[in-house]
């Protein structure tokens, strides 16, 4: 289904989504993030990219997964928390994060799957917007298999005409969201299709950064496991949790139990965003940590997204949102890594 | 949709101080509270929950056809571990699981088995163990080579004595001992001596990272092909899934794809375990 | 001024001699205005060595790695490291041998002297020139800065694109250095404690809104500990991402090591993450403003560290980083110290 919405309705459009929570860009200080919104009027979708993708809507970064308390029989109660069953749209979604978030949910339903990520995501549209002028100067979508205008993970895409939105829907889903649309959106008439077209085409051309040979990537990283590539590129690493914090495709969590009543006993299980960049991430209960030192955990990273992935899902665990390059606070930049994994000498 | 990070409730049974003093190691029999279908083959690892500490990756030692019990023996090395030590008969614990690939038992069908185990790392063997013995006519010879830093620090001591009936064992310790009637030495060394036959034979070796390298070493001296060798590999896990993202080699999340794997395979893969 | 060929040359000179490992300092990023940290070990890298107004980071933090580094190896090249430090970085120095983690002949000082200027906010600067194609940033003298834009250049009073630590700054010249480049200065503030001064005057409500909307933001990345100079400790308290466990730690050493915070990133948790590392810098942080640059999320973390400074000053008259023979503030005890806040 093709509609077109004025913008000045948008807000009227969300007004009609009453039994939805709408999550949407939200600027804090210099700071965009989505934040669940609670008037309408308020939402805006003329925003860069958030500091933090749509994944800690569908991956909190703190989450209980059950509550334990001992029984007087000497036994112990065990309720599962489950996220609470609302449905969700995520406006503004540009289409590298969305695919992340199709990328997040192969992970978590593949294999035994992960409750908590499918239960929510059932229940979320997404209605994603493409991307003019690339967000940052550091976007390589394009070198990752996406574009800036990208259907994967959508349930609908908007593409900004000006005046209005040039709404695709993508999924059932999708199509049941624009029905409630009915009445504030028009048909799209020829020009506003070429018009759209036109956008799509010109914004791919306008993505700053360009990988060549990423086909050779998952080979030329086998290649240079055992090098001192690892050593002399996180030399200026911190070792902070930025770059996959911002991530929308970093998935890794850590699972603590929060004590609320220690007699008799009463507490959470909480599970929490973690992170490979951490020391202790892999440390064993010994002491022993397999990956000790700042260039096995950037290998980690780098290895994890462009070869271990693609082994078992054959496709990159990268979105090419470029924010681990934009938010390193010492400038490591994941592209500059790979384009040296290519050519590096033994 | 099951959940799969909800531990089952299960009741200790029995508690036995395998090994006591600093590196401590206790052996727990647990009964879940309401009956469960929890089923597993030999090699496969449970994620025990002691609540209020965590929970910790723990591989079964019982052997599957045994149905009234599941046990685990646990060596004090961290928080959980601890606090499971400071456990008694009737607390109650949580497990979920089983997870990994387990012993891929139906290939070894009609081979010789040669066991080869130090300290607590005979704790993953001794459920094929226990199921190469009790399925006799199924494999061929069995034998035991296993030992540990002292003789205070071997595990299942009175079963071992027992099992000598039925199997062939060799014990060792590192070092002297005024009581100690069998080999003085590492267990590559002890395997050097027994020189057990490579012929339609499966090595399963299990224990400290350097004695599983050496005992590798040995066996492949005696003749032991890269594919007739097994071990086990250990990570930090939380998940048990292959989801949280820190148990992996290489692609491989050992959790999921893992504990067990043959030697020809694990030496293409990075060392990072 | 410092004359950056003056500068290539020293370095060039002691990495000829053998006299430096490698040299920590600065060089472009990719095609790009900023720098990023260099690590120079060959003559030829030092052509690539840049001192402007984009070097915003403080290297001293890079001797953490380097210490550990050494720790792990069996026969360590003892030989001191070369550091490029601005003023504020030179105190850091100053506090890590202070408190015996490195001796003065771990390292090898070049000192750079930011004179009446300082370093870039590049919030500030991409805000002032927002759309326009920043190419080059330049020392201009007198407190000013030279910004390039495409072919146009513009010099601009330094306080309108300078980081907020360097418009308080009054001690631009490194203290503690084997070499220096550009001139002794000193730099006249009417109010070093200005920002902190209008947040003082909040009353208690207004300070707890304010410090909850900000601590609900954070996202316990440990950006701020991890580049800090000063948190060098191999086990923090305040985070259990590095546990410092030896080969020899018990069972129950691991078992018993308390949980001062818990990892989610909850208000009351991050406030207490916060709060701990603030009050571990008392008397040590040198307000190189590393912290509040590296928060993906704008905590203004600065003004946590700046009050401990303001208190360090005003009870006991103590700036950190100065004399490092001297023992440091919170391992002394006079007589006159003030006690009117112990209850």
């Amino acid at each position: 289904m093709e509609k077109v919405l004025l913008k000045k309705d948008l807000n009227s459009w969300a007004g009609k989504l009453g039994s939805y929570d709408i999550y949407a860009p939200f600027k804090s200080g210099d700071v965009w993030g989505y934040e669940l919104m609670e008037n309408q009027a308020e939402i805006t979708l003329d925003y860069p990219n958030t500091a933090i993708p749509p994944k800690k809507i569908l991956f909190p970064q703190r989450e209980v997964l059950f509550e334990f308390e001992a029984t007087q029989e000497g036994g112990m109660e065990i309720r599962e928390v489950l996220p609470d069953d609302t449905p969700k749209i995520i406006f503004g979604v540009r289409s590298c994060d969305a695919r992340g978030l199709a990328k997040l949910g192969k992970i978590s339903q593949g294999g035994i799957e992960d409750v908590y990520f499918t239960r929510r995501r059932n229940q979320t549209v997404i209605a994603g917007l493409a991307c003019h002028n690339p967000p940052s100067p550091y976007c390589f979508c394009t070198s990752v298999g996406g574009s800036p205008h990208s259907l994967e993970g959508m349930d609908i895409l908007m593409t900004d005409l000006g005046d209005a939105y040039y709404l695709e829907s993508v999924t059932e889903e999708g199509v049941k969201l624009m029905g409630s649309a009915e009445g504030i959106v028009t048909d799209p008439d020829d020009k506003q299709k070429a018009d759209k077209e036109k956008i799509h085409s010109d914004s791919e051309k306008k993505i700053l950064l360009d990988i060549s040979d990423m086909e050779k990537i998952n080979e030329a990283l086998s290649e240079i496991f055992d090098t001192g590539l690892w050593d002399r590129e996180s030399l200026s690493c911190l070792r902070c949790g930025i770059c996959t914090f911002s991530c929308p495709v970093c998935h890794c969590f850590d699972v603590n139990d929060e004590i609320i009543r220690t007699h008799p006993l009463k507490g959470k299980r909480v599970r929490t965003w973690d992170n490979c960049q951490f020391p202790d991430f892999t440390m064993h209960s010994s002491g022993h940590n397999p990956r000790s030192d700042k260039a096995s955990r950037l290998r980690q990273r780098v290895m994890h997204k462009f070869r271990y992935f693609n082994e078992n899902c054959e496709e990159f665990l990268c979105t090419g949102c470029g924010r681990c390059i934009e938010k390193c606070p010492v400038g490591i930049d994941i592209v500059e890594v790979l384009e040296k994994a290519k050519t590096y000498e033994k | 949709m099951k959940n799969e990070y909800i531990p089952k409730p299960a009741r200790i049974i029995s508690v036995k101080e395998e090994v006591d003093g600093q590196r401590a190691i206790k052996t727990f029999r647990t009964q879940f509270l309401e009956p469960d279908g929890f089923s597993y083959r030999c090699g496969q690892c449970a994620m025990l929950s002691v609540f209020g500490k965590g929970e910790s990756m723990i591989s079964i030692s019982s052997a599957p056809h045994i149905t009234d019990y599941l046990q685990f023996s646990v060596l004090k090395t961290g928080r959980v571990t601890t606090a499971l030590h400071d456990l008694e008969k009737d607390d109650v614990i949580g497990i979920r699981g089983p997870y990994g690939n387990g012993f891929p038992v139906e290939d070894w069908k009609g081979k010789n088995l040669v066991f080869v185990g130090g300290g607590i790392g005979l704790a993953p063997l001794w459920s094929i163990v226990h199921t190469a013995i009790e399925n006799k006519d199924e494999y061929g010879d069995v034998m035991l080579i296993y030992g540990a830093r002292s003789s205070n620090d071997i595990v299942y001591k009175d079963e071992l004595d027992g099992l000598k009936k039925k199997m062939t064992i060799h014990l060792s310790v590192d070092n002297e001992e005024p009581d100690w009637k069998e080999f003085v030495g590492f267990v590559p060394q002890n395997v050097m001596d027994k020189k057990p036959s490579p012929e339609n034979a499966i090595a399963i070796t299990c224990g400290p990272p350097v004695m599983i390298k050496f005992t590798i070493q040995s066996l492949n001296e005696l003749g032991f092909n890269d594919d007739q060798i097994y071990t086990t590999v250990e990570n930090k896990m939380k998940c048990g899934i292959g989801k949280c993202g820190r148990c992996n080699i290489g692609e491989h999340y050992v959790c999921k794809h893992g504990p067990v794997y043959s030697w020809e395979k694990l030496k293409t893969m990075p060392q990072e375990y | 001024m410092v004359t950056l060929e003056e500068l290539k040359d020293n370095c060039r000179q002691i990495l000829k001699e053998g006299k430096v490992k490698y040299i920590i300092g600065y060089k472009r990023k990719n095609g790009q205005y900023m720098t990023v940290p260099a690590f120079l070990d060959r003559i030829e890298e030092v052509d690539h060595l840049v001192w402007d107004p984009s070097c915003i980071y403080n290297l001293v933090r890079y001797l953490r790695d380097e210490k550990m580094r050494k720790e792990k190896e069996k026969e360590p090249d003892t030989r001191p490291v070369g550091v490029i430090v601005k003023g504020c970085d030179s105190r850091a120095v100053n506090i890590l041998i202070q408190e015996n983690y490195i001796t003065r002949d771990d390292v090898y000082i070049i000192g750079v002297s930011c004179e009446k200027s300082g370093i870039v906010d590049e919030k500030k600067l991409t805000k002032k020139f927002a759309g326009k194609d920043i190419r080059k940033l330049d020392f201009a003298g007198n407190g000013k800065i030279q910004v390039t834009c495409g072919t146009k250049n513009s010099v601009v009073p330094a306080e309108e694109i300078l980081a907020d630590r360097c418009i308080e700054c009054t001690i631009p010249t490194p203290i503690v250095f084997d070499v220096l480049f550009g001139e002794k200065t000193d730099r006249e503030v009417p109010d070093p404690f200005k920002t902190i001064k209008e947040l003082e005057s909040f009353d208690t409500t207004r300070k707890w809104e304010f410090w909850k909307e900000e601590m609900d933001k954070c996202i316990r990345c440990y950006a701020c500990r991890s580049v800090c100079p000063m948190c060098y400790c191999d086990e923090c308290v305040a985070d259990s991402i590095s546990l410092a466990v030896k080969p020899d730690t018990t069972a129950e050493e691991k078992a018993h090591k308390i949980r001062w915070v818990e990892k989610s990133p909850v208000i009351s948790e991050n406030f207490n993450y916060h709060l701990i590392r603030a009050m571990h810098l008392a008397g040590r942080c040198v307000d190189c403003g590393e912290c509040d640059r590296v928060c993906p999320v704008d905590i203004p973390l600065r003004y946590l560290n700046r009050k401990m400074e303001k208190e360090s000053l005003d009870h006991f008259g103590y700036t950190a980083g100065m004399e490092p023979e001297k023992p440091t503030l919170v391992s002394c005890f006079r007589e006159d110290d003030p006690e009117e806040f112990i209850l």
